[in-house]
Order: C-alpha cells, then sequence, then structure tokens
C-alpha cells in the first residue's frame, strides 16, 4: 500500500462524507481494512477512517435490530438480541467465518462496502431481509439486495437493518468447501417463515455461483403456502438446478455446482423438517 | 505521520506511513516476537492482542491502532517472568519449531481472560486462526487447558 499518502480520522460522518466528496475516486472509507490491505488499489491515496464515527453498536428496537457499520463480526457473535433472531443463524454465522482473529477485525460495513463475489455475510443478510442505512448528505434507508445490485459511490453504511418482522422466521445457511475457512464453492442462505405446519414466506439466496449473492424470487414462491414436507422440498430440489445460474470457474464447474444447488436444497429440508433423507 | 500506541502497557509514539500495517511497524520497532509469515491474514503467526483481542497484525493498518494497546507475547510474558501459559505449552510438548508460538499464546490468552473454564472445542474455535505444522495441535489444546486449570486454582496469574 505504498501509495497510500493520506490516513484521515474522521470525527463524523458528515465530515467522512465532506472529505470522500472533496478528495473524489482517490479515497476510500475504511471499515475493518483487511480488504483495503489484502487487495490493495493503487489508484487510492487517502483512506478515511470511520471508527471514531459512533458507528460501533447494535441497537434492539420494536422496529427490529440495528447493527452499525463499523461493528465486528465477533461483536454479532456475541449479541444476545442478534443470537434470538431468526434462530440465530447470522450470530452463529458470524462467531465461525473465517478466522478467530479475523472475525476482530472484519466489520458488517467493510463487507457490505467491498461485497466480494466470495464474501458469505452478504447472502445470509439479503436472505434475512436486511435493508441498509445509508448517508451521503441526508440519511435513506434502502434494501440491501437493493444496495448490492445498484451500489452508490459515496454514499456511507451507517447501518445494517433487521426487521422484527423477520425475528420469528427460521434462518438457515449452508455452503460448500474444500476446508471449514475456505471460500464457498456455493453458498446456500435462506429464510423461512412458517405457521404451524405451511410456510408463509421464503427468502433463498444463492451467492458463490461464482457471482455475487442473488435473490431467486421463483424458488420462494415454490414454498410460500406449501406445507412443510420432504415432498415439497423434493420438488424444489427437482427445479432448483435449472432455476440458479452457476458458472465454470476455476473452482468447480457449472455442472458441479448444479449438484451443489441440489444439495444445498436437501440440506435445507433436513434442517426445516428435522429429518435426514 | 506519527501516531501512539500502548505497547506491552508502555505508551510508544511511531512515525508511520499512513499505509503501513501494524505487524511491519512492530518488527521495524524491535518487536520480534512478533512472526510474520503468510501476510493475508491466514496463518495466525502475527496475531496480537489490540485492546486485549486478537487481531491479526499484518492485515490491520497501523494507523488503525493509534490510541490503542497492543500487547505482544512478550508483553504475556518473558523468559524471567513466563506467563503460565508458555510453561503449559512446553511442560506438554505443544512447542517444536516454536514459530506458531506466540500467536498461539497470544490468542490462547485472549480466550483464558474471557473464558476461564473452555471446553475443547472452544479452545479449538479461539484457536482457528493459528496454524501449527509441527504439533498437530492436541498438544496445543492439551496446553491451554493445562493452564486453564492452574489458573483457575487461582496460585499462578
Amino acid at each position: 500500500m505504498g501509495r497510500i499518502t493520506q490516513y484521515y480520522h474522521a470525527t463524523s460522518l458528515e465530515d467522512a462524507f465532506a472529505k470522500a466528496k472533496q478528495l473524489g475516486p482517490v479515497a476510500a472509507y475504511v471499515g475493518g481494512g483487511v480488504e483495503l490491505v489484502l487487495r490493495r488499489n493503487p489508484e487510492i491515496t487517502t483512506l478515511i477512517d470511520l471508527s471514531h464515527c459512533g458507528l460501533d453498536y447494535i441497537a434492539a428496537s420494536r422496529e427490529g435490530i440495528e447493527i452499525g457499520s463499523q461493528t465486528t463480526l465477533t461483536t454479532i457473535s456475541r449479541s444476545a438480541d442478534i443470537r434470538q433472531y431468526a434462530g440465530g443463524s447470522l450470530a452463529w454465522w458470524a462467531g465461525h467465518i473465517a478466522h478467530n482473529n479475523l472475525r476482530d477485525m472484519i466489520t458488517v460495513g467493510g463487507v457490505i462496502g467491498r461485497n466480494q463475489p466470495w464474501n458469505d455475510v452478504v447472502p445470509h443478510l439479503v436472505a434475512l431481509g436486511a435493508q441498509v442505512r445509508l448517508f451521503d448528505g441526508t440519511e435513506r434507508i434502502t434494501p440491501l439486495s437493493d444496495y448490492i445490485e445498484a451500489k452508490q459511490p459515496g454514499a456511507i453504511i451507517k447501518g445494517v437493518l433487521l426487521s422484527a418482522g423477520n425475528a420469528g422466521s427460521r434462518g438457515f445457511l449452508w455452503r460448500f468447501t474444500r476446508t471449514q475457512q475456505d471460500i464457498s464453492t456455493l453458498h446456500f442462505s435462506a429464510l423461512v417463515n412458517c405457521d404451524g405446519k405451511v410456510m408463509t414466506a421464503a427468502n433463498l439466496v444463492f451467492a458463490g455461483r461464482p457471482g455475487h449473492a442473488a435473490l431467486y424470487p421463483r424458488l420462494s414462491e415454490e414454498l410460500v403456502g406449501k406445507s412443510l414436507s420432504h415432498e415439497t422440498f423434493a420438488r424444489l430440489a427437482e427445479m432448483a438446478p435449472d432455476l440458479v445460474e452457476v458458472g465454470t470457474d476455476l473452482r468447480a464447474t457449472g455442472e458441479f455446482r448444479r449438484e451443489l444447488v441440489r444439495a444445498a436444497i436437501v440440506n435445507l429440508d433436513e434442517h426445516m423438517t428435522g429429518v435426514a433423507q | 505521520m506519527t501516531i501512539s500506541i500502548n505497547v506491552n502497557t508502555v505508551e510508544r509514539s511511531f512515525d508511520i506511513q499512513p499505509g503501513e500495517v501494524l505487524l511491519d511497524v512492530l518488527r521495524r520497532e524491535g518487536y520480534l516476537e512478533v512472526k510474520g509469515s503468510c501476510h493475508s491474514g491466514d496463518c495466525g503467526a502475527c496475531t496480537v492482542l489490540l485492546d486485549g483481542r486478537p487481531v491479526a497484525s499484518c492485515l490491520i493498518l497501523v494507523a488503525k491502532a493509534d490510541g490503542h494497546a497492543v500487547t505482544t507475547v512478550r508483553g504475556i510474558g518473558d523468559q524471567a517472568h513466563p506467563h503460565v501459559l508458555q510453561e503449559a505449552f512446553v511442560k506438554n510438548g505443544a512447542v517444536q519449531c516454536g514459530y506458531c508460538v506466540p500467536g498461539a499464546i497470544t490468542s490462547a490468552k485472549a480466550l483464558l481472560d474471557e473464558n476461564p473454564d473452555p471446553t475443547e472445542e472452544e479452545i479449538r474455535l479461539a484457536m482457528d486462526s493459528n496454524y501449527c505444522r509441527c504439533t498437530g495441535y492436541e498438544q496445543q489444546v492439551e496446553a491451554v487447558l493445562d493452564a486453564a486449570a492452574q489458573l483457575r486454582k487461582g496460585d499462578k496469574k
């Protein structure tokens, strides 16, 4: 990172945004900083540190939970509120991803801001229906799925919102890797809401296809209104490999990934019905 | 730019480049007990405590540590006054080539500070960032269990 000439400790969101606006594309916000170090961008000359902007918080309210963008994965994994949210899937995942000493560095805003295709946090947040609170002079809230589709340069991610409406749903995450800490050859995250034995809502997300996280509404619709049964998931496992866009790269062929899509649905079946096939 | 870091309870000022990482500055300033290896956050050799939490010093921008406290393995214990963890590593055969040991002990210290009675699974999770190519990890886990038991007895600090 030899070309970095300035490290600026912003004192507020307004201060950070004004500095970034003044400098343009040569400036970058620092979340955890891990990606900035690993994948150096020679065009960046100024780093804007947000750690003094009061963004390290987890706040629960009647509307849901808001996670400040500078909150680390370790802090998320230990939050009593997040452990109770959607079956605790996000808390569990935040406590197991990557390495112990990286989980204390990686921030939720950093992973969303960088949104690398191999990222395993963003897909799960998308499945949970997360929204992001952005700041670009004024605040606004937008669905995370929309934000990662059309990222707006310059906007600061202030926080991530988890709706209280999804708190009682069941979060699920399955990914295929060659080792525990390897990046995903395929990542599958889901959020399913049930009323008794009937599924009333679902979000199904695939990532590592090898593309970025993507919602599959057509697959989600297949579960809504259906009974929580092996037959329902068997139908889904049959159709999903044809609907999920997968590709070939050095890690796996598209054909192999289609088989993983099927395996992901079988795992969701086991999780939701509680019986191994 | 000049930054201040409390290293092993001593306030220090360092002249740094804005893009430097903590590992490079610590080693340049003589903290050679902090080992560099992969430089990509994979191996855990460079682990130090930042405000009591383990971090990969090869990936953390040193400017982020400005105003914070860093503890290296020498801040945990040294040859004259070894920490019970360091003694347990030796006693349990958890040291062979020794290169990973500063990082491993640092991660273990962070765990025991928070959880004085960890299970084997909790130890493995807390040290999942520390690669060791010699011991096969079994002795390291036994060493941490041993140290935790001694610390719980209260006769060592």
